[in-house]
């Protein structure tokens, strides 16, 4: 099934990443991206801000962690000791459209990680998740009407309260099942190293918290750096449709060193189209041209094989039904370089 | 073992250059402290032999023109004073020239709040032969008797520890701890901003302020959530103290069960204690330009080798910081070597 669905999936998952990544059509207005501390959401943060300079969309940074504003952002907003209220208004106050300006101008709002916002304890009881990201996408003033998507970070491996209610849905799924797109993001060469457990059947390593090793918080090491191979991100993409259909595929970012900022093209590409992640297969491309070697000529020469093909064979033979006795006849018919002797040739 | 200059050429690079508002996270284990290699950051920071810069090929820019604020909560004075002039670094008299400033955090973090005069006058009171200090007591405010309990093992106290504390009583701030939640966690940042702001008062251009803040996890563990404080406030504090900064240095515990008791994939239900220690842990590793983890090795103990020191890239890291893992031994004497795996 393989080649075939790949080519498919090229065209289209491709494009649908570029769009999700590029903000066009406002594809996906709330965005989940999952990290970890293996595979941080920094490089992905950078690269939406890239493509949104690029497109000339306004992007507004929500800094639960972030201390000083990176390049590309229009808008800085700090939420330490704020109330979700006060953010909320403080990034509607971010932006005025001007009147005059295209109506469809875009916006970006990036939330640096929610993590703080979920367990912090100022919160009160009345704090509703939902509408709290719902005020960003759809603000209540119609004047401000912008396309806006929002990209939230979740750090998977921060653990959360206990859930004050046990029959309310933890913030995670409440997330998960808010968002168009969910991004989960893994090292490249984490991936590749499970893998090859994997074809090997060997249980997978785990890296950094999950190895439970004692004071150890972080497990990446770039051994590859500057070896050219095994550097990127590996985004497992899951998007929902307007249809409800979901998509998932594997995609792998590049570091940023490999192309200039001012890239249009795609950079993106499937994971399944990597050659580190996906050996082009040795034996199948090589097998069509080639003949075991051999001194003696083991091939047909064009002659032969029409000849070959020719020949009836006995069992078709016997299948027209001549009568009992028939089966047995030797067939054979002569071709010229036959020398036919009399006497010992019968047929 | 060779022995190696107080800061070895491996880890000179890691601990001399700060980026502007960059945070690094240094995580210890019982079996591997991190006291050597907080030590080493002030070292880097305040030693003032321009030679041995020279020496391992570091501008001359980034020796001299630092400042210095320490905020410990689980080490008093006398333990990096002594420590330090092992270095061959004398904090007080740094502390005079205005470099360093050191904040404790432990002595008195939960004793009511008095004045540092008033505090030796308690025992005065008792005993008879501390009489001499009397003229303390002239102290309006203090009024004996709301002292805390725990002014009773300073009756044990004797002149030579009340002569020090009056040295001591320019050089260091004492935090106090009163109140609840968010604002209490307020006033200590006012404290410390306070003493900030007045080593910024002395600064020249060029002069960068480095805050190392030890083992905050301290003041977390002894407060906890019945007090209104969880790992988010405690992260907001580290990143309100920032704003001050030009750059900072955490240290943490990272032993086993504190990190991992809370994950998802342990069997056992959480205490309150692991899990917003590994919060805060891993939300401030996320915030981290680098993250420097510390502990013992796998295969056991050895005679050369005190622990492993690996050196990663945290969350908000950039591609300038270059990863690596190096075994370290700190000999009897507190000298430190530090060299790679294989190498000695």
């Amino acid at each position: 099934m393989a080649p075939l669905n790949l080519s498919h999936r090229r065209t289209h998952n491709l494009l649908l990443i570029s769009k999700l990544l590029s903000l066009r059509d406002t594809a996906s207005p709330l965005t989940l991206l999952q990290d970890s501390l293996e595979q941080p959401a920094t490089p992905l943060i950078k690269e939406y801000i890239r493509r949104a300079k690029l497109s000339k969309v306004h992007v507004t940074l929500i800094a639960f962690e972030t201390l000083k504003a990176p390049d590309g952002v229009d808008a800085f907003v700090s939420a330490r000791h704020k109330s979700p209220e006060n953010i909320v208004k403080e990034v509607a106050a971010a932006y005025q459209p001007s009147t005059s300006a295209a109506p469809s101008k875009r916006r970006l709002i990036i939330i640096d990680a929610i993590n703080p916002l979920l367990s912090s304890r100022r919160l009160d009881a009345g704090f509703h998740l939902p509408t709290f990201l719902g005020s960003f996408i759809a603000p209540a003033s119609p004047t401000a009407k912008a396309d806006t998507s929002l990209v939230v970070t979740y750090h998977q491996d921060v653990p959360g309260l206990p859930q004050q209610n046990p029959y309310s849905p933890s913030p995670l799924t409440m997330l998960t099942y808010l968002a168009t797109s969910i991004i989960t993001l893994h090292s490249f060469s984490h991936i590749l190293a499970q893998k090859a457990a994997r074809d090997r059947s060997l249980v997978a390593p785990v890296f950094g918290l999950k190895e439970e090793q004692e004071g150890v918080l972080l497990g990446r090491l770039d051994k590859l750096r500057g070896t050219n191979a095994a550097e990127g991100i590996v985004l497992e993409l899951e998007h929902r449709r307007k249809s409800g259909r979901g998509v998932l595929e594997w995609y792998l970012l590049p570091p940023a060193s490999r192309y200039s900022p001012q890239q249009v093209k795609e950079i993106v590409t499937l994971l399944d189209d990597n050659v580190l992640y996906n050996p082009p297969m040795e034996l199948d491309t090589n097998a069509g041209d080639e003949e075991p070697k051999s001194t003696f000529e083991l091939g047909l020469t064009e002659r032969q094989r029409r000849e070959r093909e020719g020949v009836v064979l006995p069992y078709f033979d016997a299948q027209q039904g001549n009568g009992p006795g028939e089966g047995g006849r030797i067939l054979y018919d002569m071709g010229e370089e036959d020398d036919f002797d009399e006497e010992e040739d019968e047929i | 073992m060779p022995s190696q200059p107080p800061l070895p050429p491996l880890l000179a690079p890691y601990l001399s250059a700060q980026p502007e508002a960059s945070l690094t996270l240094v995580s210890s284990i019982l079996g591997a402290t991190s006291n050597w290699l907080t030590l080493r950051f002030l070292h880097a920071s305040l030693s003032t032999s321009s030679n041995l810069n020279a020496s391992l090929g570091l501008g001359e820019s980034h020796n001299g023109s630092k400042k210095v604020v320490l905020v410990s909560f689980l080490r008093g004075w006398e333990f990096w004073r002594a420590e330090a002039k092992r270095l061959g670094l004398d904090l007080a008299r740094l502390a005079d020239k205005k470099q360093f400033a050191f904040v404790d955090g432990l002595s008195e973090l939960f004793s009511a709040p008095q004045t540092v005069n008033a505090m030796p006058s308690v025992p005065s009171i008792a005993s008879g032969p501390t009489r001499t200090s009397l003229p303390f007591r002239s102290q309006p405010g203090a009024v004996p008797g709301r002292g805390p309990p725990s002014a009773a093992p300073a009756l044990a106290m004797n002149n030579d520890n009340l002569a020090r504390s009056q040295t001591e009583q320019g050089i260091v701030k004492k935090l106090h701890f009163s109140g609840r939640g968010i604002a209490a966690l307020d006033a200590l940042e006012r404290d410390i901003a306070s003493v900030i702001q007045l080593q910024k008062s002395s600064m020249e251009d060029g002069e960068e302020l480095l805050l190392i803040i030890d083992q905050p996890d301290f003041l977390l563990a002894a407060t906890g959530p019945v007090m209104g404080i969880g790992a988010t406030e405690m992260a907001e504090w580290v990143s309100g103290l920032q704003q001050h900064v030009h750059a900072t240095i955490v240290t943490l515990a990272a032993d086993s069960p504190l990190i991992h008791n809370a994950s998802t994939s342990g069997h056992q239900m959480a205490t309150p204690v692991e899990s917003e220690h590994a919060a805060f842990a891993i939300s401030l590793a996320h915030r981290a330009r680098s993250v420097m983890q510390l502990r013992t090795l796998e295969t056991g103990a050895a005679r050369d080798v005190s622990g492993v020191l690996r050196i990663s890239r945290g969350g908000g890291a950039d591609d300038s910081v270059e990863e690596r893992e190096l075994l370290y031994y700190i000999q009897r004497d507190g000298g430190l070597s530090v060299f790679g795996r294989g190498e000695s």
